[in-house]
C-alpha cells in the first residue's frame, strides 16, 4: 500500500513540464515534494487528483489505478485557496463535505469541531471575506480533511502563515499521520520539509532530482558538514585543508563542507594540531544545502541570499 | 459520489447562496414592481385622462350653429375618440372626453381659455361666401389630440351646414351620412377562417412581441448569471477544490440547474405579484376610477396553451443557452473577461430577438418560406416561435418539428459544453481564441 507515481511526462504546448517522473510515497508518512516554482509540483499533484491527464505514465494507490478510487480518497489543498468569499464558513464546510457524500448532519459536527479546534469556533457564521487570511487558510484545511480522506496533497500550505498558525497547522499534520493517513505537499521553505517530512522528492524542471527518506536525500551528496570551533581566531588552516570548503564563517563556530570520500577526523585531527577544540559536531548538509547543491538554480531571490551567504 | 446527488448538491448551493444575495432580491423586487405597473398602466391612464376633460367653449353669432356645434362636438368626438382603444369599456361612465360649453361673446371666452378655465375656443364665423370658418384658439399644440379632433368636428359641421344652405332635409342628411359597406377579405381564395380583427390583431402582435421580449431577457439575463457564476469559481480557484470531488460535468449541470431553478423563483415571484395584481384590478379599478367601471380581462389570444409553450421554449432555450454560457465562463480566468467570451451567444441570441420582432412588425414577411425554415433554427426557435403561435402561423407540426430540434441541439450543446468546460476550468492565464476552444473540442479530456 503506497503512492506509486510512475513515469508522468505532461507537455504544455511547447513546455515540457513534466519528463518522467517516477516517485514512492510510503503509506501513512509525511512526504515534502520540493522544488522551485514551475518545477512541477502543481502539475503532479494535479495529475494524481485526477484533475489533468498525464500524456505518460500512471498513477496507482495500494496497487490501483489512482482515478479508479472514490474521490472522497483525495483530499487537495490548491496552492491559491479556494473558498466561497461570500458563503458563511460553517456552510461551505458542510457544502464541500457533501461532494464527497458525507451527511450534512455530519459534517456540520466534524466541522464545528475543527473550527473550535483552531480557536476559530465563534467563526462559524460568518462569510468567509471577514476573516484574516490566516484564519481563512485553516478553513481551507478543514475543507481538505472533513471528509476523512487517505491521502492528502497540499500546495505550499505554509505559505502566507505566522509562526503561531504554522505551529497549529503542524500539530494537525502530524496528528492526521498518526492516525494512518498519508500526506503529500509541496514547499520551497526546506527547514518546514526538514522538520515534517519523513521522505522527500526533490524535482527540477519537470526531471526528478532525487526522492527518499529524508535522512537518504541529506546524504545523498556524498558530503559530510562539520561544525568546529577552536580557541585560536585564525582560521587559516582550516581553509588550507584539501577537501574542505567554509560554508559559513560565523563568531560561534564555523561551518564546512567535507567533499565525498573524504573522512570528518582529519578536520577534528587538524583542529587539534592548531589549538584547544571547543566544538566538534558531524552532521549531514541540510536539505537546503542538499537543494542547492543537486539543483543549483534557485529562484532569483534566493539566489542572491545564498551568493550573500556564500561570501560572508 | 453519485452523479445526482452532486448535481443536487451543486445546484442546492447556487440556489441557496444566488437568492440570499441583495442584487438577486432588489432584481425581482423590480422586476414584480414593473410588471404590476405595466398592468395598472391602462387604470392610470384612465384615471388621468378621465380627471382632465377638455373643455371647450363655442362662439358663434349664430345660436342655432352654436347649439349644433355643442352637439356634434359633444356626440362625434366623445365616443369617436375611444372606439379602438382596449380602455373603451373602463371609460363607459367616467368623465367624457369634452365637455362643450356656448360661450356668448369670443373676447370673454378667449380671456377664459388665457386664465386656463378652458382648454380652448372655438370660434365659428360665416365667411362671406357662407360657408363657415373655424378658429381654435388654445394654449395646445396645433397639431395636439384635442386640435386635430376638433377639426373632424369642425369638418361634420360644415358639411351639415352646407347641406342645410343647399336645403336637403334632415332625413336625407342622415342618410347621407350612412357608413359605406367595407369589407376585408384573405388574399389567399383558398382561405375560410375569419379575418383578424384590428384590436385583436394588435393584441396578438403585442403579446407575440411581449414573450420574444420575455424570453430574450430569460436567456440573456440569466445565461449571464451561469457565465459569471463560473468566471467567479475559477478566478477564485474554488473551481480546484470542487473538482476534486465533483466531475466538470457534475459541476457544469450543477450551475445549470441552479442558476435555473433561481431564475424560475424569481419569474415564480414575479407572475405571482402580476397574478394578484390582475386579480386585484376589478376592485383597484373601482375605487379609482369610480364604482360603474368595468373589469378587464386577460389580453386577447393568451390562451393557456400558448402559455404553456412559453414555460417551454423558455426552459429549453434556457438550456440550451445556459450550457453554452457556462462553457465560455469556463475559459476566462476574471470575471472582467466574461463578457467578451460570451459574445457569441449574445449575438446569435440577439439575431433571433430582432428577427422576432422584425417578422412581428412587419419589416419581414413572417409568412415566406425563408421564415419558416429560419424558425426551425434551434437557437432562434425560442425567440421566433412563440409570436407565430400567437399571430397563427406556426402549424402544430411547426412546433413540434422546433421542439424535437431543440431537445438534439441541447444534447449536442451538452456535449460540446463538457468538453470546453473539462479542459477549461484548470485554463489559467490565457484567453483561448477560436481556434484553441476547437482544439480543446478535439483533445477533450
Amino acid at each position: 500500500m503506497a503512492l506509486v507515481i510512475d513515469g508522468l511526462r505532461k507537455r504544455f504546448g511547447g513546455v515540457q513540464a513534466l519528463d518522467g517522473i517516477s516517485l514512492n510515497v510510503p503509506p501513512g508518512s509525511v512526504f515534502g515534494f520540493l522544488g522551485a516554482n514551475g518545477a512541477g509540483k502543481t502539475t503532479t499533484m494535479r495529475i494524481v487528483l485526477g484533475l489533468m491527464r498525464a500524456d505518460e505514465g500512471t498513477v496507482t494507490w495500494d496497487g490501483r489505478l489512482a482515478h479508479d478510487w472514490p474521490r472522497q480518497t483525495w483530499g487537495y489543498m490548491p496552492e491559491e485557496r479556494g473558498l466561497y468569499a461570500k458563503m458563511p464558513v460553517l456552510e461551505q464546510l458542510v457544502h464541500f463535505a457533501s461532494l464527497y457524500g458525507i451527511p450534512r448532519s455530519t459534517a456540520r459536527a466534524g466541522a464545528a469541531e475543527w473550527l473550535e479546534r483552531f480557536r476559530i469556533g465563534d467563526k462559524a457564521d460568518a462569510r468567509l471575506e471577514t476573516l484574516s487570511k490566516g484564519n481563512q487558510q485553516k478553513v481551507q484545511y478543514i475543507a481538505t480533511i472533513l471528509h476523512g480522506p487517505d491521502v492528502l496533497l497540499m500546495d505550499e500550505p505554509f505559505v502566507g502563515l505566522d509562526p503561531v498558525n504554522v505551529a497549529m497547522l503542524k500539530a494537525a499534520f502530524l496528528e492526521m499521520r498518526d492516525r494512518g493517513k498519508t500526506l503529500i505537499f509541496s514547499t520551497h521553505q526546506l527547514d518546514q520539509a526538514e522538520e515534517l517530512c519523513d521522505s522527500v522528492a526533490i524535482i527540477d524542471r519537470g526531471h526528478l532530482v532525487t526522492s527518499g527518506t529524508t535522512r537518504e536525500v541529506r546524504r545523498s551528496t556524498g558530503h559530510q558538514v562539520v561544525r568546529v570551533a577552536t580557541a585560536a581566531e585564525d582560521r587559516g588552516w582550516l581553509a588550507a585543508m584539501p577537501d574542505v570548503t567554509i560554508v559559513r564563517d560565523g563568531a560561534d563556530f564555523t561551518e564546512v563542507r567535507v567533499a565525498a570520500g573524504s573522512s570528518p577526523q582529519r578536520v577534528l585531527e587538524a583542529a587539534i594540531a592548531n589549538g584547544p577544540v571547543l566544538r566538534f559536531e558531524v552532521a549531514d548538509p541540510s536539505l537546503e544545502q542538499v537543494f542547492v547543491e543537486r539543483v543549483g538554480a534557485l529562484a532569483d531571490d534566493e539566489r542572491t541570499l545564498a551568493a550573500a551567504g556564500a561570501r560572508a | 459520489m453519485s452523479n445526482q446527488s452532486n448535481i443536487v448538491n451543486i445546484a442546492r448551493r447556487e440556489v441557496s447562496v444566488r437568492v440570499r444575495t441583495r442584487s438577486y432580491k432588489l432584481g425581482t423586487a423590480l422586476l414584480a414592481i414593473g410588471v404590476i405597473a405595466m398592468e395598472m398602466l391602462p387604470v392610470i391612464i384612465t384615471k388621468l385622462e378621465g380627471s382632465s376633460s377638455a373643455k371647450v367653449a363655442v362662439v358663434a353669432a349664430d345660436a342655432s350653429v352654436a347649439a349644433r356645434a355643442q352637439a356634434t362636438i359633444t356626440a362625434l368626438l366623445n365616443t369617436g375618440s375611444s372606439g379602438s382603444s382596449p380602455t373603451a369599456s373602463a371609460q363607459t361612465g367616467s368623465a367624457p372626453d369634452f365637455v362643450v360649453s356656448v360661450a356668448p361673446d369670443l373676447a370673454t371666452a378667449r380671456a377664459e381659455a388665457v386664465k386656463g378655465d378652458v382648454s380652448g375656443v372655438l370660434g365659428i364665423e360665416r365667411a362671406a361666401d357662407g360657408s363657415l370658418a373655424f378658429t381654435y384658439y388654445s394654449n395646445d399644440a396645433a397639431s395636439g389630440r384635442t386640435s386635430s379632433m376638433l377639426r373632424q368636428g369642425a369638418n361634420a359641421i360644415a358639411i351639415a351646414d352646407r347641406l342645410d344652405r343647399l336645403a336637403i332635409p334632415a332625413a336625407q342628411q342622415a342618410a347621407l351620412f350612412l357608413p359605406a359597406t367595407y369589407a376585408v377579405a384573405w388574399p389567399d381564395p383558398t382561405r375560410t377562417d375569419p379575418v383578424r380583427d384590428g384590436a385583436a390583431a394588435v393584441g396578438q402582435d403585442l403579446l407575440g412581441f411581449a414573450m420574444t421580449i420575455l424570453i430574450f431577457m430569460i436567456i440573456v439575463m440569466y445565461g449571464n448569471w451561469v457565465a459569471m457564476s463560473v468566471a467567479e469559481e475559477k478566478s477564485s480557484r474554488v473551481m480546484e477544490v470542487v473538482l476534486n470531488a465533483a466531475t466538470p460535468f457534475q459541476l457544469l449541470a450543477g450551475k445549470v440547474f441552479g442558476v435555473g431553478m433561481a431564475a424560475l423563483i424569481q419569474y415564480g415571484v414575479v407572475i405571482v405579484a402580476g397574478v394578484g395584481a390582475l386579480l386585484a384590478m376589478p376592485t383597484i379599478q373601482a375605487k379609482v376610477l369610480g364604482a360603474s367601471a368595468a373589469a378587464m380581462s386577460l389580453p386577447e389570444g393568451l390562451t393557456p396553451g400558448l402559455l404553456l409553450l412559453f414555460g417551454v421554449y423558455g426552459i429549453l432555450g434556457f438550456l440550451l443557452y445556459a450550457t453554452l454560457y457556462a462553457a465560455a465562463g469556463s475559459l476566462v480566468s476574471r470575471q472582467e473577461d466574461v463578457q467578451s467570451a460570451v459574445m457569441p451567444m449574445t449575438l446569435i441570441s440577439m439575431a433571433g430577438y430582432l428577427v422576432a420582432v422584425y417578422s412581428t412588425t412587419g419589416l419581414l414577411d413572417a409568412r415566406s418560406s425563408v421564415m419558416a425554415v429560419i424558425v426551425q433554427i434551434p437557437f432562434l426557435s425560442p425567440f421566433m416561435m412563440l409570436s407565430r403561435v400567437a399571430g397563427g402561423i406556426a402549424q402544430p407540426w411547426d412546433v413540434g418539428l422546433s421542439l424535437v430540434l431543440l431537445v438534439a441541439a441541447i444534447g449536442g450543446a451538452i456535449w460540446v459544453a463538457a468538453r470546453i468546460y473539462a479542459v477549461g476550468v484548470l485554463l489559467y492565464g490565457q484567453r483561448p481564441g477560436y481556434r484553441a476552444v476547437w482544439r480543446l473540442l478535439r483533445e477533450g479530456m
